[in-house]
């Protein structure tokens, strides 16, 4: 009983750790407030994301409430190509129960608005986002940049030091990894994917049988490194989501980010709202939060790059400016994510 | 006298009275209430298997769009050297596990029901733990025990031996099947253990008596009586194997390994070709026939009644010293199967960084916290997944063992088309199920999406064979005569059931109802495409946590699970008995 109440102690806690860092309700800007208030006649709103990870998200569904009390968040949080597969099975069954729609590729959004899925609707809070974001969102407004999604190199502090890890994606292929290197697959994960175009963009196909013959170890998403990397079994990761090993080394592992010579992928990851969500308002009201410097700072305390300019980039990353970045165009990704993960397929087997 | 003597000459009085049978109208009159019970069961079996079914099998011949005929999709599915192989492996993945499977527990359910071996009721802990640890998370257990390079036992190989290669890698073929096989024994020993438990020692007395020792009489004598629960637990565990996902997901791919599940999901990649994975999932339809076939064929012309309701005693084999050769094989396999997986899964979910190992300033409650007062998701999915998986468990009980008494007691012509399709779900791999369930009862008309229903049918019939192979094992055992005196005795069919029949069988199925349950709760493949956002559940949930990088609360969430399983087993022994667990004196 005892262990109960302290358990329910710390709870509270740490829920009132989080509640000043959201503005109250009375704050709200006025576009905020009326949405608000239409917001939450219909309650609540689901949300379909592959974005951030589960912890995360589900963070970000509480700060929303927070700052919008009377309107509740599900999170419905699973790999990109699984979200996307549920909105698919949605429609196919004209059952309409998404009301904000998030993902790691791009083309997902671009096929739904082509498809005029979705809302057409441009938060007036993206307009104060940071240009890179803004810039990457849809010109017509129906979607919004609301991940900045970095994969980089990963290594075991304790077993690869900072001089002898690799500095780049082409030194991978460099026998002396062998049995060493862990990646996700382009089958699962749209960012591993997105890596796997610019890498057989920039070193073509030669590329992965060389890094097939180093035998990496093959997970699923650009988080699975992490956790081998955490296990021990092997000791760089390869395309690793920057935000999973980021919030990882805060919680005491032995992990360090390297952001390769040849550029750390950026994905840039965008949100939208459905034009046939249940709860239009409470909708529209979550698109104009995730470009708000709410979400920012909801999303930067787990190492998420911020979206507004006035809002700190998170603690051990480094400045995007400061880093060579690649990132594949939308047409790119469109174009090549199925013939590349048949070339991956092929060389690696699974 | 032998059963199947009888039963034999009273099949052969059946055919050749059938044709001095009265017309159908006199028939008709003279038709039990109990039929129409049967006519209900046809109907719902062809809800939830053959309707599902059936449109896999039409879809796998339509065209994507346009809903023409087609073969383009078998050509598809059939016309790389990698799909194939993929299917080879699941093949070869199912026999091998079940047969590991088999080893594993056929020793551990005779020590337990037949011998003196001490040390039974940590045998049953260790069958219980390794039922209710999702395959998984034993796999994840697993990688941290057995990855060639980090995992606990390579690494305690190499300090004490020096050697460099690891003992046991996880990421090859052997390691799946065995982490497999680890997590589905349980399947056996409880079908061999219930079929033993009905053994009389009487049968074992004459073949001692006669000059057989120990070994002999198990070998001749006990083991044959319960040829069909072996045959049965291989089979499920084989369809078992080759229908799961998520072992093979994060075991099989580092290794290399493409098996016919993780083929399926690429098919369900976008551009969802949902026409090809059906294709694709048709050979599996045709192995169950020919398991069932050869099933068939194996037990034909023997008798296997044990129960004959004219007494019986049962007497525990005295094994000497060997008795503790046996205990060292159940507290092998008890250590491998749930011990040491359950205690690094235990490690990490009460670790602030698992990769810091154990240590006392690495403690924490924080994964725990997380799940229970800050995401909202764990806990509605931990009630969806007891209820979903109660009522499923309720459902499958219910009709499975009304179809099994059709088919054994072969009360309507057609009643092994019955048991085909009570049996059928078990080899149409979860995902696979769950697009047939999809295809049929999503949209319109009766647009199931997103609803409990949905979910709740799924899992029932999914894990009909289970309470199925489970009801018929029982209802094989009671021999006919019984009810047979009832309904001389002037009992109505109904009546002869429930006063005889049921009692004689009410712990099997108490038994089974606890097995769907377990199984339902920890089900992955058939939730996953079937899920709405409010009807989450739990393995759903884990299976998400699993690629999120995070495994220390992955770690948690499998602890949630497994208490709330516990919790909901122990109830259940509670209301049984506790005697329901253990040997009935």
């Amino acid at each position: 009983m005892r262990t109960n109440r302290r358990f329910l102690i710390a709870g509270l806690s740490a829920a009132a750790i989080i509640r000043p860092r959201v503005a109250a309700a009375q704050e709200l800007p006025p576009h905020e407030r009326a949405l608000h208030q239409a917001a939450q006649r219909e309650g609540e709103l689901t949300w379909y994301t592959g974005q951030l990870q589960a912890e995360p998200s589900e963070a970000v569904g509480r700060a929303f409430s927070e700052r919008f009390p009377g309107v509740k968040v599900n999170v419905v949080r699973s790999t990109s190509q699984v979200a996307f597969q549920r909105l698919s099975q949605d429609m196919r069954a004209r059952v309409a129960q998404c009301d904000v729609f998030s993902s790691v590729d791009y083309s997902h959004l671009t096929f739904l608005k082509r498809e005029g899925r979705l809302m057409p609707y441009r938060p007036e809070n993206a307009a104060g986002l940071a240009k890179g974001a803004r810039d990457a969102g849809d010109t017509d407004g129906h979607f919004q940049i609301t991940y900045l999604a970095l994969y980089a190199l990963g290594r075991r502090t304790d077993r690869v030091s900072e001089a002898e890890a690799p500095t780049s994606w082409r030194e991978l292929t460099d026998p002396r990894w062998r049995d060493k290197l862990s990646v996700g697959h382009p089958g699962f994960s749209g960012a591993v994917g997105s890596w796997a175009i610019m890498m057989r963009k920039a070193y073509g196909e030669p590329f992965f049988r060389a890094l097939e013959r180093n035998k990496p170890q093959i997970g699923r998403s650009a988080s699975d490194p992490v956790t081998v990397l955490n296990a021990g079994e092997r000791v760089v990761g390869v395309a690793i989501s920057g935000q999973s090993t980021l919030l990882s080394i805060s919680r005491g592992n032995p992990l360090a980010l390297i952001y390769p010579t040849d550029g750390t992928l950026m994905v840039p990851s965008p949100s939208g709202a459905m034009a046939n969500a249940p709860r239009p308002n409470a909708a529209r009201l979550f698109m104009e939060f995730m470009t708000s410097p709410a979400y920012s700072n909801t999303i930067t305390s787990y190492y998420a790059e911020s979206l507004r300019p006035e809002v700190p980039a998170p603690r051990g990353s480094r400045p995007l400016d400061s880093i060579p970045l690649i990132t594949p165009t939308p047409e790119e990704v469109e174009k090549n994510i199925a013939e590349v993960k048949e070339l991956w397929r092929d060389i690696f087997g699974v | 006298m032998t059963s199947s003597a009888s039963e034999a000459a009273a099949s052969a009085v059946a055919a050749t009275a059938l044709p001095r049978r009265v017309p159908w109208h006199t028939r008709l009159a003279r038709i039990e209430p109990a039929s129409l019970v049967w006519l209900l069961l046809a109907l719902v079996l062809l809800l939830l298997v053959a309707a599902p079914l059936g449109k896999l099998f039409l879809v796998s011949f339509e065209e994507r769009g346009t809903g023409a005929f087609t073969l383009a999709n078998y050509a598809a599915a059939y016309g790389r050297q990698r799909y194939l192989d993929a299917l080879f492996n699941s093949l070869r993945l199912g026999l091998t596990s079940a047969t590991i499977a088999v080893v594993l527990a056929v020793p551990m359910a005779w020590a337990v029901s037949r011998t003196d071996m001490p040390g039974k009721g940590l045998t049953w802990a260790a069958v219980l733990g390794a039922f209710v640890l999702p395959p998984y998370l034993g796999a994840v257990g697993w990688i941290l025990l057995a990855g060639p390079n980090s995992g606990f036992i390579n690494v305690a190989w190499r300090s004490l031996t020096g050697a460099t290669a690891p003992l046991f890698n996880v990421y090859s073929f052997n390691g799946l099947a065995m982490v497999i096989a680890l997590t589905a024994f349980p399947l056996v020993f409880i079908f061999v253990k219930s079929a033993l438990d009905l053994v009389s020692s009487e049968m074992e007395d004459a073949a001692n008596i006669l000059g057989a020792g120990t070994w002999t009489t198990m070998r001749k004598v006990s083991l044959p009586l319960v040829w069909p629960a072996i045959i049965g637990g291989f089979i499920i565990v084989f369809l078992e194997s080759i229908a799961l996902f998520g072992t093979p997901a994060i075991i099989g791919i580092p290794a290399r390994i493409n098996v016919v599940t993780t083929q399926l999901w690429q098919f369900f990649e976008y551009p969802v070709r949902v026409e090809v994975a059906a294709a694709y999932a048709m050979p599996l339809l045709l192995i169950t026939v020919a398991m069932i076939g050869v099933q068939k064929l194996l037990l034909a012309r023997k008798g296997f009644v044990s129960q004959t309701g004219k007494g019986g005693e049962r007497r525990p084999i005295k094994l000497g010293p060997f008795r503790w050769v046996m205990f060292a094989w159940c507290a092998g396999v008890g250590l491998l199967a749930v011990g040491l997986p359950l205690s690094v899964l235990l490690q990490a979910s009460f670790a602030k960084a698992w990769g810091r190992g154990l240590a006392f300033d690495n403690l924490t409650l924080r994964n725990y916290r997380l799940l229970i007062f800050e995401h909202e998701m764990a806990m509605t999915s931990i009630w969806n997944t007891v209820w979903f998986s109660a009522v499923a468990a309720t459902a499958a009980v219910a009709i499975a063992l009304l179809v099994a008494y059709i088919v054994t007691r072969r009360l309507v012509p057609m009643g092994d088309v019955l048991g085909f399709m009570a049996m059928a779900p078990f080899v149409i791999p979860g995902i696979v199920m769950a697009i047939g369930f999809y295809a049929a009862y999503a949209g319109p008309p009766l647009s199931l999406y997103g609803t409990a229903l949905l979910i709740i049918l799924a899992f029932t019939a999914r894990f009909l064979p289970i309470a199925y192979a489970n009801a018929g094992a029982a209802i094989r055992a009671v021999h006919p005569e019984m009810e047979e005196a009832a309904r001389i005795l002037g009992s109505g069919r109904l009546r002869a059931i429930s006063v005889i029949t049921a009692p004689l069988v009410k712990k099997a199925l108490l038994g089974g109802w606890l097995l769907v349950f377990i199984v339902a709760s920890r089900e992955l493949s058939a939730a996953i495409f079937l899920v709405g956002p409010r009807t989450r559940t739990m393995s759903v949930l884990l299976y998400d946590l699993s690629e999120a990088g995070n495994f220390e609360v992955l770690a948690a969430f499998g602890g949630l699970l497994l208490l709330v399983t516990m919790v909901f087993v122990v109830i259940g022994m509670k209301l049984v008995g506790r005697d329901f667990m253990l040997r009935r004196t």
